[in-house]
């Protein structure tokens, strides 16, 4: 049942504007950052970790979330429009099947936009910025770990999206959303906050890994946040009357 | 009879208010059954609760012989196609796309896109895309999504809304074959009782929330017999044989009688003729069924 739905899910991405954004957004920080980096070699001396503060300093903070929101805003636009809701709801399937098949498609595209990122780091390093060798195994697991962060982001954009039909108003909460997360994981309170996760895995503007005392907290939070936030969205659609 | 849909005292209310009130609905097996209604009447609302979209504050549901309950839910959606208030489709996609993600949902082969397609005759619009598409086209788009699977109900919310008269008949002789074709029972709505006329074999008519009238299209049609208007060259004689049954109009020599059986209608004529009272005219008013429909649901011009 589930695997249908992310079928289904799947189809609706063909031929999607949203491919443009996933590729452009991750491209403007790649830009930003190897350019930046040329501009202060005189004093980011640490090669390739140096550049990652450079690449992750706009994009874990102001791009990541929003473009998330982005994602989940357009896959619910997609319900939202005409009555496409009795379409789904009408189809014999548990409605959190629907959920979190969008779950996983704007994990998946997550996950793509990481990658994206990586490559687009591994040629701006070396073209770019110059930089001898290939990037430190860490970063694959930042990225990863940025996606595992971003998993409770993803869900409450999901959720936001679901319920607000505006489009554009879930995208400007999850850029407040960051500014706050920024906030949140500079006064030692990141793990209180969903946005500030994916800054927290992503080990966003810094050379030395800011979860190297411990991971268990950082995935304690995850799971909490992504629980209830799943739960919530199972919960709405199975008691709300459809409103397309 | 067998019923495949049964509601007993069905209501919804929102803020204390009934838009659906008691309504109990009865639709045999392999019939097209016509729910009729004026704009707001609670015909979708009904629709909507029977495909679970709205949860109902009071009564109850019997879809193929189950109760309409969660956890009955998805067995009877198995079995139940719908288009409720206006196709939905994804307008970046072709309209096979479409029929795929539907057919991925309901878990039904992909072969089975064929023959939905060739039914509503879009077989040559599948690769094009479904925001290139004319209003009847999406309409029978629409209906291709409620059949994938062989549905053994369609519930159709006024899927003739908005098309132009060849898009009607279109749909109208489409809807018709259901039964025959792909031995579906349809429950179809609509604001226009004439629009149904030959389409379906019984009807519902609601107005206010509140179930009218149900039954045979046949029965509806005996409530056509209006008033009979009599012209008489001597009404003074005529009077004291029609007593309290007529009412004399403003034109000399003119009654107004109510509708009766004919037997009784021939016996007062015989009367009058026997009285002398000299019978020149005889006429029966005849409502069309869209004036029975006004004035059953107090729509009718006044």
């Amino acid at each position: 049942m589930l695997l249908s739905c992310v079928r289904a899910e799947k189809r609706k991405l063909r031929r999607s504007p949203i491919w443009l954004l996933f590729l452009a957004v991750p491209a403007i920080s790649a830009v930003y950052g190897t350019f930046n980096y040329n501009m202060n070699r005189g004093i980011l001396t640490h090669g390739w970790y140096d550049l990652w503060t450079q690449y992750t300093l706009f994009y874990a903070i102001f791009f990541f979330a929003p473009l998330i929101g982005v994602y989940s805003a357009y896959l619910w636009r997609l319900e939202h429009r005409g009555h496409n809701w009795n379409l789904i709801m009408t189809a014999p399937v548990r409605p959190f099947c629907l959920y979190f098949a969008k779950f996983c498609a704007v994990t998946k595209m997550a996950l793509l936009t990481q990658a994206w990122l990586l490559a687009l780091f591994a040629i701006g390093g070396k073209f770019g910025a110059g930089l001898t060798g290939f990037p430190p195994p860490e970063i694959l697991l930042w990225l990863l770990r940025g996606v595992i962060g971003g998993l409770a982001i993803i869900a409450l954009q999901l959720l936001l999206s679901m319920v607000i039909r505006n489009f554009a108003l879930p995208v400007l909460i999850a850029l407040g959303g960051s500014v706050a997360g920024l906030l949140a994981v500079s006064e030692g309170a990141g793990l209180y906050w969903p946005y500030s996760l994916m800054i927290m895995g992503m080990n966003s503007n810094r050379t030395e890994d800011v979860m190297a005392g411990g991971i268990w907290g950082f995935l304690l939070s995850c799971s909490v946040f992504l629980t209830v936030l799943l739960l919530t969205a199972g919960i709405l659609l199975t008691k709300r009357d459809v409103n397309a | 009879m067998q019923f495949i849909v049964q509601t007993t005292a069905l209501t919804k209310r929102y803020a204390g208010r009934s838009v659906v009130n008691q309504v109990s609905l009865s639709v045999p097996e392999g019939s097209v059954y016509g729910f009729i209604g004026p704009n707001g009447a609670g015909k979708s609302t009904t629709m909507k609760m029977l495909l679970g979209l709205v949860k109902p504050s009071g009564g109850e549901i019997l879809l193929l012989g189950k109760r309409m309950e969660e956890k009955n839910r998805l067995e009877l959606l198995r079995q139940t196609g719908s288009l409720v208030e206006s196709p939905s489709c994804y307008g970046h996609l072709t309209g096979e796309e479409n029929l795929q993600i539907v057919a991925e949902l309901k878990n039904v082969p992909k072969k089975d896109i064929d023959r939905v397609l060739e039914i509503v005759e879009l077989t040559g619009c599948r690769k094009r895309k479904v925001k290139q598409y004319s209003l009847g086209m999406r309409q029978r788009l629409g209906i291709a999504q409620a059949l994938l699977g062989n549905p053994k109900l369609l519930i159709l919310d006024e899927p003739t809304n908005g098309l132009d008269p060849s898009g009607i008949q279109q749909m109208r002789s489409l809807i018709r074959e259901m039964p025959q074709r792909c031995g579906a029972t349809v429950l179809i709505s609509s604001h226009l009782l004439s629009e149904m006329e030959q389409m379906v074999d019984q009807v519902g008519i609601i107005n206010h929330g509140e179930l009218l009238f149900q039954g045979k299209l046949a029965a509806l049609r005996q409530h056509s017999q209006g008033d009979i208007s009599l012209r008489v060259l001597r009404p003074e004689k005529a009077l004291p044989i029609l007593g309290n049954l007529a009412k004399p109009d403003r034109e000399q020599g003119t009654f107004r009688l109510p509708a009766m059986r004919e037997e009784l209608l021939a016996e007062l004529v015989q009367r009058l003729a026997v009285g002398q009272a000299g019978v020149v005219e005889l006429n029966r008013h005849t409502r069309s069924l869209e004036e029975i429909f006004l004035s059953l649901t107090g729509e009718e011009a006044k």
